[in-house]
């Protein structure tokens, strides 16, 4: 079946770029949008600031006070959140139809006049509940900070994808107001952004009021830096052990993988879901099913544009199994798949999956409007909701068995393993 | 800068409402067509009561539910998962106070697979040793699991600590190491036979489901599922609260670098006589957004917590008001006696300006909150678990739009007399010195 959401383009003089996308089966319209900055731009010292810097936004602007976004918008009944990820910040309220425009108005607000309404105190109470995010997220969860030791481990130190997010608690305490202005007037503005609305409006209409309130923010002079090239696969293991108390041994294999946007990294996908990434792969079939030396084996495949993308397979290791073993046994999975090619019914049964699951993240207003504005600004080309399917459908065994060798070579991986402590009983007296 | 723009008053909307109809063999059908959705869903439910399973078996409900698609009279479990995942399903099985569940996810073009292997998995599931072995090890790695993450083992012991130790409720819903350890496929046979069936069940299909013959494609699949020895469920009871539950208990985790805060007493069902509309505005305005008053103060003035969240838990019958979140450990003591302040402050009644910021929260984004198909599916499954009229949503938002702070206030001090069942899951060692002078009455500790 093809996709064929609407979807309407217009780039405002201060390069502020718009998509609206109506559909008006829910008398609703969500705002959404993405700036490109995210953790990859950050500077050493100071990781973690961008998403310390989304936490500012809704802490009041030149005409709005502190926590008056939340309250003005749910208060006309919208839902609406942000988040910070590697390659961008996205913020987003779905509204009655009738609030799209206070929506619009507080948004510009923020987006162009931030800096008016900055204290020390937003930023110091921001930052502590930053760093109680990450206690929450990370530091008080078993396996919490696995991925902060793959991202470490798969890129090389000072790569931009070689840290998270939520940053480290000494760059946190380190920013200060002054970062905040910086960072706000070199990430911010109408031309390193896009504004996507979808849902009960018109594309007109759309634009007009998107036009009479980002229309008069100015665009900003620096030009972003291109994008690396593309990084090549490890060129030898790489191993990291963690003891901790855990519930059980976890293994974390992890490559580095295509960019975002490349058919190679489609069929790199693919590959992931053979290997781990549905309930009838390879190694749910002879590890979990079989051999029952696992509990649980997924596989995860992120798309970056900053050079390099990331893929991950998660292995949680049975009650006295050996975790090497595991790891063999996944070894020769990727030479086999790398030998004798993905079968018909793999093939079938990834391209089914990632078909529901692409059209389940449609569904809803929020999600789409979410789709659009990354496919506007990573890839500009916002048309790549409709048309990712088609690509995603047109992955061959042999592109299949073409990413496998390059990019899931067993030489190549990096392996983070959660080992439970191993501390002697306790004498007995 | 422009002036701020003024608000146009929403639409009405009224919860889509779905077409009936009753299959042959008892079960109820409920068909939302809803253009544009093409991912379609199903939800079965079947009224159950986790109260009668065998004390030394519980979890055998929520066992049974997860087997169901792990072996059929016509597929292996390999052949079965390899059938939905060709076609694009995914299922998942469970179980909660009031019955089993059963979700399916399909795309439009699979409907009638779906129906097939969904009545397979309900009507003739052959519980094959070597996976029922493999389903039992799997939640006991998963109970591990559940006790090294602070937000599961705090939802546990306040189970234990709010309801009655004679009570079902108290204990978890899929079973503990010691009655999982005991189940046998004997048992799952048994249950399966015994409290599933299609009398009393209800399917609710919902999605974008023009040109699809909806009835004909249900009644020759699951109209033909039949359970002779099926014993329809008695209706469920509101849990027994615990004489002893207003008591702060500490779950110790050594070297936690955060405390989770779970404060609660028994609530609430939807069937309320008081009616339920007031009980998701009382949320909203506590523990629902950053303004609210719990995170007003926690998070955006004292910057102890990501946030605190408070909510009524309606169960099928009976249920329980949950306050929650994580504080930094350094800080327990004082963030709980702020927690506890704001909850028992609550009872001298609520502002006219919180009033409506509710109300129009949790009115207004109703359209939205149920705008997609597996949205209205899961509200219109629960309603029928629930044993609620399909209007109730509507007729309920009807309700909340006409509340009054009398109508907060009231149903407030009926739920929160100020007996509080606290458990703080952290660093004892730390914690403990911290509560003294702040609670009132012992402090029990218990080990993670």
């Amino acid at each position: 079946m093809p996709l064929d959401y609407p979807i309407h383009r217009r780039t405002l003089p201060n390069g502020l770029r718009v998509v609206v996308s109506p559909d008006h089966t829910v008398p609703n319209v969500t705002v959404n949008l993405w700036v490109g900055v995210g953790s990859r731009h950050e500077q050493p010292g100071r990781t973690g600031f961008a998403h310390l810097f989304e936490h500012l936004m809704f802490q009041g602007s030149r005409g709005v006070r502190s926590g008056e976004h939340f309250e003005a918008l749910m208060a006309e009944g919208g839902r609406l959140n942000a988040t910070t990820w590697f390659d961008r910040t996205n913020y987003f309220e779905t509204v009655p139809t009738g609030a799209l425009e206070l929506a619009l108005w507080l948004e510009a607000d923020r987006h162009g006049h931030l800096l008016a309404a900055l204290t020390q105190e937003n930023l110091d109470n921001q930052r502590d509940v930053v760093k109680e995010e990450k206690r929450q997220r990370y530091d008080n969860q078993p396996y919490g900070n696995a991925l902060v030791d793959v991202y470490a481990a798969v890129f090389p130190e000072g790569h931009p994808y070689h840290h998270p997010t939520i940053g480290s608690m000494a760059d946190l305490d380190a920013a200060g107001v002054d970062d905040v202005h910086a960072f706000f007037r070199r990430h911010y503005a109408p031309d390193n952004t896009v504004l996507t609305l979808c849902g009960d409006i018109e594309p007109e209409a759309g634009f007009a009021l998107v036009e009479r309130h980002f229309g008069p923010l100015t665009a900003r002079a620096e030009a972003p830096r291109p994008t690396l090239p593309q990084l090549e696969p490890l060129e030898a293991p790489v191993r990291v052990v963690r003891r901790e108390q855990v519930p059980n041994d976890r293994v974390h294999v992890a490559f580095r993988l295509p960019v975002d946007g490349s058919d190679e990294l489609v069929a790199a996908m693919v590959a992931l879901d053979c290997l781990a990434g549905l309930s009838t792969s390879r190694l749910v079939r002879r590890l979990v099913r079989r051999e029952q030396v696992a509990v649980g084996a997924h596989a995860t495949a992120w798309g970056f544009v900053d050079g390099v993308s990331l893929g991950f397979v998660v292995l949680d290791v049975a009650p006295g199994a050996d975790p090497d073993r595991l790891e063999d046994a996944m070894v020769e999975e990727l030479e086999r798949l790398a030998a004798d090619g993905p079968t018909d019914a793999e093939l079938e049964a990834s391209i089914a999956q990632s078909e529901r699951g692409w059209l389940s993240a449609l569904a809803s207003q929020e999600d789409r409007a979410d789709m659009i504005s990354r496919f506007a600004l990573l890839h500009d080309d916002p048309q790549m909701v409709n048309t990712h399917l088609d690509r995603m459908r047109a992955v061959t065994p042999e592109r299949v068995v073409e990413a496998t060798r390059r990019w899931l070579a067993p030489h190549s991986r990096a392996v983070v393993a959660y080992l439970g402590d191993e501390a002697p009983a306790e004498a007995v007296a | 800068m422009s002036a701020r723009p003024v608000v146009a008053p929403p639409a009405p909307w009224a919860f889509p409402a779905p077409v009936e109809h009753v299959l042959d063999n008892g079960l109820r059908v409920l068909v939302h067509d809803l253009p544009g959705q093409y991912v379609l869903s199903l939800r079965l439910v079947v009224p159950a009561s986790l109260a009668d399973e065998p004390r030394d078996r519980e979890g055998v409900s929520a066992m049974t539910a997860r087997l169901l698609d792990e072996g059929t009279a016509q597929h292996t479990s390999e052949e079965f998962a390899e059938l939905m995942e060709r076609h694009g399903m995914v299922l998942g099985a469970g179980v909660s106070d009031g019955g089993l569940m059963v979700d399916v996810d399909v795309p439009q073009a699979h409907l009638a697979t779906a129906a097939r292997l969904l009545t397979a998995a309900l009507a003739e599931p052959v519980f094959p040793e070597g996976e029922v072995r493999r389903i039992l090890r799997t939640r006991q790695a998963e109970i591990e699991q559940e006790r090294a993450s602070a937000g599961h083992r705090g939802a546990r012991e306040l189970a234990r600590t709010l309801w009655d130790d004679h009570d079902r409720a108290s204990r978890p819903s899929a079973g503990s190491s010691d009655t999982i350890g005991a189940i046998t496929r004997a048992d799952l046979v048994e249950r399966h036979a015994r409290s599933l069936g299609p009398r009393g069940a209800t399917l609710v299909l919902a999605g974008a489901l023009a040109g699809i013959p909806v009835t004909d494609v249900l009644a020759g699949t699951l109209g033909s599922w039949t359970a002779p020895d099926h014993v329809p469920a008695q209706p469920a009871r509101p849990p027994v609260p615990a004489a002893d539950r207003a008591r702060v208990v500490v779950v110790d985790r050594p070297g936690a670098v955060q405390t989770e805060i779970l404060v609660a007493c028994p609530g609430p069902d939807r069937s309320t006589p008081h009616g339920w509309a007031p009980h998701p505005v009382l949320a909203f305005v506590l523990g629902g957004s950053p303004s609210a008053r719990l995170d007003a103060v926690l998070r955006e003035q004292k910057g102890y917590t990501y946030g605190v969240r408070a909510g009524f838990r309606p169960r099928v019958a009976g249920g329980s008001f949950v306050t929650a979140g994580s504080v930094r450990t350094e800080v327990t003591g004082d963030a709980l006696a702020i927690l506890l302040g704001i909850l028992d402050t609550a009872r001298d009644g609520f502002t006219d300006a919180e009033l409506r910021a509710g109300v129009d929260y949790v009115a207004k984004t109703a359209p939205g909150r149920y705008a997609t198909a597996d949205a209205v599916a899961d509200e219109t499954a629960a309603l029928a678990l629930e044993g609620l009229p399909l209007d109730f949503t509507t007729r309920n938002l009807e309700a909340v739009r006409a509340l009054g702070r009398d109508d907060l206030d009231a149903a407030y001090r009926r739920t929160a007399t100020g007996e509080w069942t606290v458990v703080l899951v952290g660093d004892a060692a730390r914690v403990l010195p911290q509560l003294q002078g702040r609670v009132p009455g012992e402090v029990t500790t218990v080990a993670l």
